[in-house]
């Protein structure tokens, strides 16, 4: 009896969609989700800028100029009376209205200030490894280029926010990952052995979900010394902001192992032989992993909401350094905002940031999802 | 169903006691103590103090012992005599400080919470039951962006586009005329306008998780097998959708109602600092900035308590909503 | 309708599902009648269709499905058509639960949890029977009984989670035949179940059956319930259906080559020990832009080419009572082609 098959082509392309791993899977689900796709191309493009940051933005963090305080964006043009000459800006000079006495910034036709490309400027350190005093664009000795205005003590916002995007794009990372890891263990053990150790976990996991976050948060913040280095500053923060979410993944994989115990391919491995250590870690992780990717990349958003926030509040980063939530603060008052609305645009970073990392959630979730 | 009832309330107990431990532990953590903050204070302004003086100082507040033993005070005095300890910075008990916020903390914060929940249950039933049509999209475009944007600029945004539209940006809850005539009928209509802002502002993010979470249940439940067995019975789509797959929906959104009072709690902190609201938010971060100890104690305390008896009671709906748990409880 | 005594006609029924990847041709060109009082059984493997052709009975298939074709229904208000009746009106609701009931594979998943089972039988008793809440709860009881459950009145009160499967399906039963109705639809329902359970299960039905003068859809891919249940049989494979006729026939006497292979294939009592279990070559494919021709030409011992994978084969008959749908049958391939005993 010889069987003739189907075209053989035919069939092994169906194989071989049929048959395709868990992650080919998800992948292929998640490229259809659009509004996940795009908030990874955009995501992946802010953080290319804040790696890439000290290059890119024309003046450092300290550089002020009290000539040009709360001045608005200094306009690009590419034409001067009639003739191209390739972007350029005008001098600025501040003058007062002469009814409301306001400060005003005029441009100053006479002077022209080319925008350069690759210019001298103040040193830094990429990647904090690699020193360079090279910057993408600049203009000459008194002028300034402000693409988005300058805050109140004459620092140019532009480059403060591509600085600032270093440690708002990295501290909910680094706070994600140390989540991550707290919880795996803490839940995993608390599921895995069960009875008293579980009972306690539980209750201290309950009783940190309990209290509101954002008053813990506080709390916590208030106790950073005042006076010790910017990096550690930084640490501190991240520990503070992954502090309450590794209960949230704590509680799932608790969960997730408590229902997998019970599963017979546990038991069997269990009579097999296998270590516990092995049983864990090859056969219950794998299978809430993508839950837990999930819920990882949806917990960003809180985290970066949470350094907001704190920043914000004077809790946070401390100066030197900056982040998006300290330049908010000069958004407060709205007399601010109503004289110098740009100072609003920290803002929409933030809700694009979150926006991006709750789309590729979402289209994560999707993805992970066997039964769409 | 008592038993049940009877082994939360047992749980409870120590779970406030674990609590209070970590809460005061967290308050001392910060390097100093108020009389530092003090010192450094009038110290600006000119006042010196000696170390003798500022010994004294710490005797007098009962500062130097070591952190557990400040913390069986504290807590000796709670339990035998409801003294929750003094605020060094309004020189007053904690108690009369945090009761003329608390009432209105509490008002404010069941009046968002039910705005929540009677906006997003219809608000994710429509979505649900409409996938993909063009109402759908709107709330979930409504519902991302409201999660996203934090709320503190949320308010700041809204209260300047209230001034440029009305003149009046809503600042606080009370206009002056409350204030000075006290709250009565003429001038609810000033604190209702005062409202909305607040409600808009720290009721968004909360709104739009439950939007999310009923309208992925109710798509979830619609495909089980009994409602197909339903349908087959010949019962109307009506009674399947009410009966069946919303108090089966309903499920998470009642476990997390302790989850939602405590971000609640969190989102009007910062909130009512913007915006200039007389609740508990404002009382803490100046009780944490001067480290005035047992008011900051005693204010996340309370909060915490509050959450902890709304999972108590969510947790009682929640066994009286799906026979289940009460069977797993019992058997377990 | 083709007889006075026929309860319910499917003809040609179509059910295409529109997916990412194609339409997908479930059901394609379905016929057959079931008369009153008699139980037909529907075979086939896992995906040829059958349960989307009970469920269109019901009309309860997804929004994604579209059906087309005629299924006729002798109903208490005359013959209907049952695909012309809006999906979500009163006429169809009239009839489900009350004249054409249907029985599930999996009970657990068939009731609601936050219910009493109660409950959920005593809501078809009063959809259809009566609104008086004592005597609906009565009528539930009794047919509960019926059914052989225990402690009727203890466990009208109690949960799903409180029943066994065996219990259950019981209770899916008392649930579907409480209004008495024409046609009871079983989709595999002893299939989730222990051996000894199953027993019971088919004897419970025989009995109800004949008690209610009941007709029975049966649905499986089990041949010995077939033989133990039904009266005629249905053989469907990939959407169609290529072999009717009464059960003793078809057993005794199968002409499609897939029927053949299908008996081959099962155990029977007396065969010799050493002797290997026949299975068909290669397996089920999927009903996604099929080749033209019949759909089981890649897998038939017995095909003629150029003809088999060109034209559809249409039904013919064999014996009395008995249709085949295949060219080859009666043709020489067909002779040699078996190759089993």
């Amino acid at each position: 009896m010889i069987l003739q098959n189907v075209t053989d082509r035919n069939k092994r392309k169906e194989e071989e969609y049929y048959l395709a791993s868990q992650w080919t899977l998800m992948r292929r689900k998640f490229k259809k989700h659009k509004l996940a796709m795009i908030s990874l191309w955009v995501l992946g493009f802010l953080y290319f800028v804040a790696l890439f940051g000290n290059f890119i933005a024309p003046y450092n963090l300290v550089a002020y100029n009290s000539k040009i305080i709360n001045a608005p964006p200094t306009k690009i043009h590419l034409f001067h009376e009639g003739k191209y000459e390739g972007p350029f800006v005008y001098g600025i000079r501040m003058e007062r209205d002469p009814v409301t006495k306001r400060k005003m910034y005029i441009e100053n036709k006479d002077e022209i200030y080319k925008i350069k490309w690759f210019t001298r400027g103040s040193e830094y350190k990429l990647f904090g490894l690699i020193k360079s005093d090279i910057h993408l664009f600049g203009v000459d000795e008194g002028g300034v280029v402000l693409l988005m205005g300058a805050d109140s003590m004459g620092r140019d916002l532009f480059s403060r926010m591509v600085l600032g995007s270093q440690v708002s794009l990295t501290v909910p990372f680094a706070g994600t990952i140390i989540s991550f890891v707290l919880g795996i263990i803490i839940g995993g053990i608390a599921g895995y052995l069960g009875g008293a150790v579980d009972t306690a976990i539980s209750r201290v996991i309950e009783v940190l979900s309990a209290l509101p976050t954002i008053p813990l948060w506080m709390a916590l913040s208030a106790s950073i010394p005042p006076d010790i280095p910017v990096v550690r500053v930084y640490l501190y923060i991240t520990i503070i902001v992954s502090f309450i979410s590794w209960t949230g993944l704590a509680r799932i994989v608790r969960g997730k192992f408590i229902s997998l115990r019970k599963e017979d391919y546990i038991m069997a491995a269990q009579i097999a032989g296998v270590s516990n250590w092995k049983i864990i870690l090859k056969h219950m992780v794998p299978g809430f992993m993508s839950y837990l990717i999930v819920s990882l990349t949806l917990g960003i958003p809180g985290m970066i909401i949470g350094e907001t926030s704190m920043s914000f509040l004077g809790l946070g980063i401390r100066s030197p350094a900056t982040s998006w939530g300290v330049l908010l603060q000069e958004a407060q008052e709205i007399t601010s905002i109503a004289m110098h609305p740009w100072k609003l645009i920290p803002l929409f970073a933030v809700i694009i940031t979150v926006l991006a990392f709750n789309f590729i959630g979402d289209g994560l979730r999707d993805a992970a999802d066997p039964y769409k | 169903m008592r038993d049940y009832i009877l082994k939360r309330i047992l749980m409870f107990i120590p779970t406030v006691l674990l609590m209070s431990v970590i809460v005061f532990f967290i308050i001392q953590l910060p390097p100093g103590d108020y009389i530092t903050s003090y010192v450094s204070r009038m110290s600006a302004e000119g006042e010196v103090f000696t170390a003798q003086d500022i010994a004294n100082l710490r005797e007098q507040y009962g500062l130097d012992r070591p952190w557990y033993i400040q913390y069986f005070k504290w807590m000796k005095n709670i339990i035998t005599e409801g003294d929750f300890g003094y605020s060094f910075a309004y020189s007053r008990p904690v108690w009369t400080v945090i009761m003329s916020r608390l009432p209105l903390t509490v008002i404010i914060t069941l009046i968002i919470m039910i705005f929540t929940y009677v906006v997003s249950l219809p608000i994710g039933l429509y979505s649900a039951l409409h996938q993909y049509s063009v109402g759908d999209f709107i709330f979930t475009g409504i519902g991302f962006l409201g999660l996203a944007t934090p709320n503190f600029l949320l308010a700041i945004i809204l209260m300047f586009a209230s001034f440029k539209l009305t003149g009046d940006p809503l600042i606080g809850l009370f206009s002056e005329e409350i204030l000075r005539e006290g709250l009565n009928i003429s001038n609810i209509g000033s604190f209702l306008k005062h409202l909305i802002i607040p409600i808009f502002v720290i009721g968004t993010g909360n709104t739009c998780g439950v939007i999310r979470t009923i309208r992925a249940q109710m798509l979830d439940e619609i495909t089980r097998q009994y409602v197909l067995t339903a349908r087959a019975k010949g019962v109307s789509e009506r009674t399947i959708i009410y009966k069946y797959c919303l108090r089966a929906a309903l499920n998470p959104v009642v476990s997390g109602l302790a989850g939602s009072l405590s971000s609640l709690f969190s989102g009007s902190t910062i909130s009512a600092i913007v915006m200039n609201m007389a609740i508990l938010g404002p009382v803490l971060y100046e009780a944490l900035k001067t480290q005035d100890m047992y008011l900051a104690g005693t204010i996340l305390l309370t909060q915490g308590f509050l959450v902890v008896v709304g999972t108590l009671l969510s947790d009682i709906v929640l066994a009286w909503l799906d026979p289940r748990i009460r069977y797993a409880e019992r058997s377990s | 309708m083709d007889g006075k005594d026929t309860i319910v006609q499917v003809n040609n029924l179509h059910i295409n599902i529109k997916m990412d990847e194609g339409i997908l041709t479930a059901v394609r060109g379905v016929s057959f009648h079931i008369d009153r009082g008699e139980t037909l059984g529907l075979v086939g493997e896992s995906g040829c269709g059958k349960s989307l052709t009970c469920k269109a009975i019901l009309a309860i298939n997804e929004q994604k499905c579209s059906t087309s074709g005629e299924i006729l229904f002798n109903s208490d208000n005359g013959v209907v058509d049952i695909l012309k009746l809006p999906p979500k009106g009163s006429e169809i609701r009239n009839i489900r639960g009350k004249q054409i009931s249907m029985i599930f594979q999996e009970p657990m998943v068939c009731f609601s949890p936050l219910y009493t089972i109660g409950n959920q039988i005593n809501e078809c008793t009063r959809l259809h029977i009566t609104k008086d809440k004592k005597k609906s709860r009565e009528i539930s009881i009794e047919m509960m009984k019926k059914v052989g459950i225990a402690n009727a009145e203890k466990r009208y009160d109690q949960y799903p989670h409180e029943f066994s499967g065996g219990m259950l399906q019981r209770a899916l039963i008392a649930m579907a035949l409480v209004c008495n109705p024409k046609l009871l639809i079983a989709d595999e329902p002893t299939t989730a179940l222990d051996v000894t359970i199953q027993a019971q299960i088919l004897e419970l039905i025989k009995e109800l059956q004949k008690e209610l003068k009941m007709s029975v859809l049966f649905v499986t891919h089990d041949l010995g319930t077939v033989a133990r249940m039904c009266d005629r049989v249905a053989v469907m494979y990939l959407g169609k259906i290529v072999e009717t006729g009464p059960v003793e026939e078809i057993y005794l006497n199968p002409k499609h080559p897939y029927t053949i292979g299908l008996i081959g294939s099962v155990h029977k009592i007396g065969s010799k020990r050493k002797e290997r279990l026949y299975s068909i070559d290669g397996t089920v494919p999927l009903a996604l832009n099929l080749p033209a021709g019949c759909g089981f030409y890649d897998r038939c011992n017995c095909r003629i080419e150029g003809v088999c994978n060109v034209k559809e084969p249409k039904a013919v008959a064999v014996g009395p009572d008995h249709f085949v749908s295949c060219h080859a049958v009666g043709q020489k391939t067909c002779e040699e082609g078996h190759g089993i005993e």
